[in-house]
């Protein structure tokens, strides 16, 4: 990388995007004025609203049997809310209402006449009425139904109109009113049968909060910081980025830049400079407007609301939230590196966004800890962090564990946007890629990650929706039938691929099945010491390891079964997908280190569950190693089989093989290491990586 | 002494939605002496576009090899773009940059040395008559002077080869005629050119030598006099006729 370079485009681009009008009116001057005029507008029409409905005397009638009975109530507990200067009541003590007598309060009431009328019936004419007739003539279908009424009891029905502001108002002061009525009139019985009036008189009830107002606003503030940063950075940051990739492509520029003697990488990371500090500028435009509005109480905090931001905690914020900020940008960037046109990327960016705010909402799920799996997911990691150190909680390690992951998520899609600069077909849009015309193996080579992306939306919309397939056996022949081996052959048929090439069905030298069956329990002992190492970091939560197994394994079920659902069917349908398939179509992409972990990676998605993850990524990791080094998905099939077989045999005799000691696990380890050793000894790989790619 | 453009059996196929497979490109050779204007004359399609594209490395060559004064486009694509001017219809401007700020900017980024750019800028706007408009944004110029401007941007970097592709087309005959004298100048100051053209009088007013090419494939390459003493034909429209009805009955 050439800094003076990089330095160059940097300020280039930043010039291009101060030159534009447009740009700058949309992404600096709409935020910044706009935005406060429209919350102003709000504010101010919101405090008129409310002075002219405190201002107004609401006029209404009362009728029926028991009016008189009603006016008294309405009377005495407007006393008695005007004597009581509890704050509950300022709603009440401001509604002003005068009643006028009326022979037919349903006509003024549609001539806005009156605002509401009261219609007060005994038990026994209440009785007499159809459940449904509330006495008004008419009832709206959105309305909720009547509170349900005891036989006997007479009956007080408000009458408004809930498409007049005023009528809407006033019915709720007056409901409010009416409930208070009721409850004062049922204490006046109470007192006259001797018994206490007052639920005060019976015992106090008090709540005593022993965090401070800080940790209090910072779990709030903690919990929507990072999904709000997410929104102003994604919609901040698109402002530049349709133009600096997608609409350099459409003026032509782009072309000029690509024949200069500057890298590729070198114009990619200048771009993402520019957008990132687009992205961070106008969020901190809007983070001083909101700052402002807070300040000239345009916007209303919650009571007791007291955000404390030490200088510490501010730089940890900071330290998570520019890899953030490189990250959407670089999100921002691929999408108009990947569009052809301005069009294309304002189309492509709306899913993007949306997609995107999944993550940023980790924080709100309620028990989610950062030292967790969630501190490998981009976005969710951050969001959970910022919550956690906002309520004065960080946890220094998985801070760090969290800033790596966005940093190299960042820099993984930079490297992604750089090679989309390198397509032809991306840079020159008359010309496509040769495999989607040709068709066949080339194409799937380029479509088989969604194709898996397709068969891992299905199995969780169909795990989550259908409850005919929520049972283990079920599930299990679902998942491993009729997704893997079910879009295996769709795949086989429709890219026309050779199945024994596809599939990797080959033979593999003796020693490798020798060295497989030592592998299997070395292996297994050699997982059990990682997870418990890795426990003492990130532990898994032991109720959910003790709920899973009484989920996985279902009681009564004969072992031959158990055998066959969890042994044998996985190891042969998932090594037909995941060693077969996706293998195949990765392997001429990828060098082979990228394609262990990305086929692990793609593996450990498909076990859904979230602790899961990470322990069937390796074992997908170890897989893919054996089938690149065999060149065969035949050991590796062994080796999964083996593997859960031998989970499945521990597990049930109870051999306590988690709590060995640390030298039976390093001798697990050497054998598992020197069966890794054997296998590759005896290696007859694939050729893997074909054309080298450079920037 | 090698030639400073050295193009051997290059190919290149693509696949376009609406023709199929098309090999736009087929197995082309040919080289470039030092400070010769190269032509490559030929219609639209020909594959002349595609050729200097491979050259200034924005296409990779589906087989074959093209070297710029020993660096390969497909090895070193770096080197040959340091060392290479590009200019074509398709190669825009930025229209919020003055005059002066896009060559300044092209000279620097094509890493030209830094202590030398301004005065380099300097030059080229005195050179191309650009130094009323210098400092107006190029959105504001007109055709003619845009054009200056993308010529005075392609040599910015004072490469050694200079590629043009189609540089006249849709301007106006006296645009065209000062695009013309500004590739003679750059011929006389010891630059390599490589020049696509589909318009004659331009190959035959221009060229030291002339490839005619079609189909992708070069059909003849030579100076005009060689032409002409290889076809009996005077004028090139006849020579390119006759060259490409000769080889259309070979296909």
């Amino acid at each position: 990388m050439n800094w003076s370079v990089l330095r160059l485009l940097y300020i280039h681009e930043i010039k291009m995007l101060v030159r534009a009008r447009r740009t700058v009116v949309m992404a600096l001057v709409i935020p910044a004025v706009i935005m406060p005029v429209m919350i102003y507008a709000q504010k101010f029409a919101n405090d008129r609203r409310e002075r002219t409905l405190t201002a107004t005397t609401y006029l209404y009638a009362v009728t029926g049997p028991l009016a008189d009975r009603v006016r008294s109530l309405i009377e005495n507990t407007r006393q008695a809310v005007a004597e009581n200067k509890d704050e509950e009541f300022d709603n009440l003590r401001q509604f002003k209402f005068d009643e006028i007598r009326l022979a037919n309060p349903r006509e003024s009431l549609d001539n806005n006449t009156i605002q509401f009328y009261v219609q007060a019936i005994s038990g026994e004419e209440a009785d007499k009425l159809p459940s449904t007739n509330d006495g008004s003539g008419s009832r709206p279908s959105s309305a909720p139904p009547p509170s349900k009424r005891l036989t006997g009891v007479p009956r007080v029905t408000v009458i408004y109109r809930a498409d007049r502001d005023g009528s809407d108002n006033a019915h709720n002061r007056i409901m409010e009113l009416l409930r208070l009525a009721r409850e004062k009139d049922s204490q006046l019985l109470l007192v006259d049968r001797g018994f206490p009036g007052s639920p005060k008189g019976l015992f106090a009830a008090q709540d005593s909060n022993i965090a401070t107002n800080g940790q209090v606003t910072g779990s709030l503030v903690g919990r929507f910081i990072t999904l709000f940063l997410v929104m102003m950075m994604f919609t901040g940051g698109a402002v530049a980025s349709m133009d600096i990739i997608a609409g350099e492509k459409e003026r032509g520029t782009l072309e000029t830049l690509l024949t200069t003697a500057v890298r590729r990488t070198e114009i990619v990371t200048a771009k993402l400079m520019a957008i990132t500090c687009v992205a961070l500028v106008i969020t901190l435009i809007q983070g001083v407007n909101f700052f402002l509005y807070i300040r000239l109480k345009v916007i209303a905090l919650p009571k007791d609301f007291d955000l404390q931001l030490p200088t510490g905690m501010a730089l940890t914020l900071l330290a998570l939230f520019i890899p953030l900020a490189a990250t959407i940008a670089a999100v921002l960037l691929m999408l108009s590196a990947y569009a052809k046109s301005y069009k294309e990327a304002q189309m492509y960016f709306f899913p993007v966004y949306m997609v995107s705010m999944i993550p940023a909402l980790a924080s709100v799920m309620p028990g989610l800890s950062l030292r967790s799996a969630i501190a490998l997911v981009p976005l969710a990691n951050v969001s959970v962090a910022s919550r956690e150190i906002l309520m004065g909680r960080p946890d220094p390690l998985m801070i760090m564990v969290t800033f790596l992951v966005m940093a190299l998520t960042a820099v993984f899609l930079i490297r992604m946007s750089a090679r989309m600069l390198a397509r032809e077909d991306l840079v020159i849009p008359s010309h496509s890629e040769p495999a989607e015309f040709l068709g066949g193996p080339a194409l799937f080579q380029k479509r088989v990650l969604r194709w898996f992306a397709l068969m891992w939306a299905v199995t969780f919309a169909v795990a989550a929706n259908v409850p005919q397939l929520a049972t283990f056996q079920r599930q299990l022949v679902f998942n491993e039938v009729v997704i893997m081996i079910g879009a295996t052959l769709l795949m086989l048929k429709f890219y026309n691929l050779d199945v024994t090439d596809a599939l990797s069905l080959r033979r593999v030298k003796p020693a490798v099945w020798l060295a497989i069956l030592f592998a299997i329990p070395s292996g297994y002992l050699t997982a059990l010491a990682i997870f418990r190492i890795v426990n003492k970091v990130i532990p898994a939560p032991q109720q959910l390891l003790e709920r899973f197994a009484e989920d996985f394994i279902p009681a009564g079920m004969p072992m031959w079964q158990l055998y066959l659902y969890v042994a044998v069917l996985p190891a042969i349908c998932e090594e037909i997908a995941f060693r077969g398939m996706l293998l195949n179509g990765l392997r001429r992409r990828l060098r082979p280190a990228a394609l262990m972990v990305s086929v692990g990676i793609i593996f450990g998605l498909f076990h859904m569950t979230l602790f899961r993850i990470a322990p069937t990524a390796l074992l997908g990791m170890i897989l893919t190693g054996i089938a690149l080094m065999t060149g065969s998905i035949f050991p590796g099939m062994l080796m999964h089989a083996g593997n859960n077989a031998f989970g499945l045999w521990a597990g049930g005799g109870g051999l306590g093989l988690e709590t060995l000691d640390w030298q039976y696990y390093a001798a697990a380890g050497s054998i598992f290491a020197l069966a890794l050793w054997i296998i590759y000894r005896n290696r007859t790989p694939l050729p893997t990586r074909s054309v080298y790619r450079g920037a | 002494m090698n030639a400073p453009v050295l193009v051997r059996n290059l190919s290149k196929t693509f696949y376009d939605e609406g023709r199929g497979e098309v090999r736009a490109v087929d197995s082309i050779s040919f080289e470039c002496r030092e400070g010769e204007v190269f032509g490559l004359l030929g219609a639209n399609g020909a594959g002349k576009t595609t050729t200097l594209r491979m050259l200034s490395t924005i296409l990779a060559p589906s087989s074959g090899t093209a070297n710029i004064l020993g660096h390969d486009v497909v090895t070193d694509s770096q080197g040959v773009r340091k060392n290479l001017g590009f200019y074509s219809s398709t190669t825009a401007l930025y229209p919020r940059l003055t005059a002066r700020e896009t060559i300044d900017f092209f000279a620097r980024i094509n890493q030209y040395p830094a202590d030398r750019v301004k005065e380099r800028v300097e030059y080229l706007i005195q050179r191309f008559g650009l130094a009323k408009y210098a400092d107006a944004r190029v959105e504001k110029l007109s055709s003619g002077m845009k054009q200056k401007v993308s010529i005075a941007r392609t040599v910015a970097h004072d490469p050694l080869i200079v590629i043009f592709d189609e540089p006249t087309v849709g301007l106006d005959v006296l645009n065209a005629l000062e695009v013309q004298e500004s590739i003679s100048e750059l011929r006389s100051e010891g630059k390599t050119i490589i020049f696509s053209t589909h318009i004659m009088s331009e190959a035959e007013r221009l060229c030291d030598r002339i490839a005619i090419i079609h189909g992708g494939r070069i059909l003849a390459s030579d100076t005009l006099a060689g032409l002409r003493e290889s076809t009996g034909q005077h004028y090139l429209e006849d020579i390119f006729v006759l060259y490409v009805k000769a080889g259309q009955e070979t296909v």
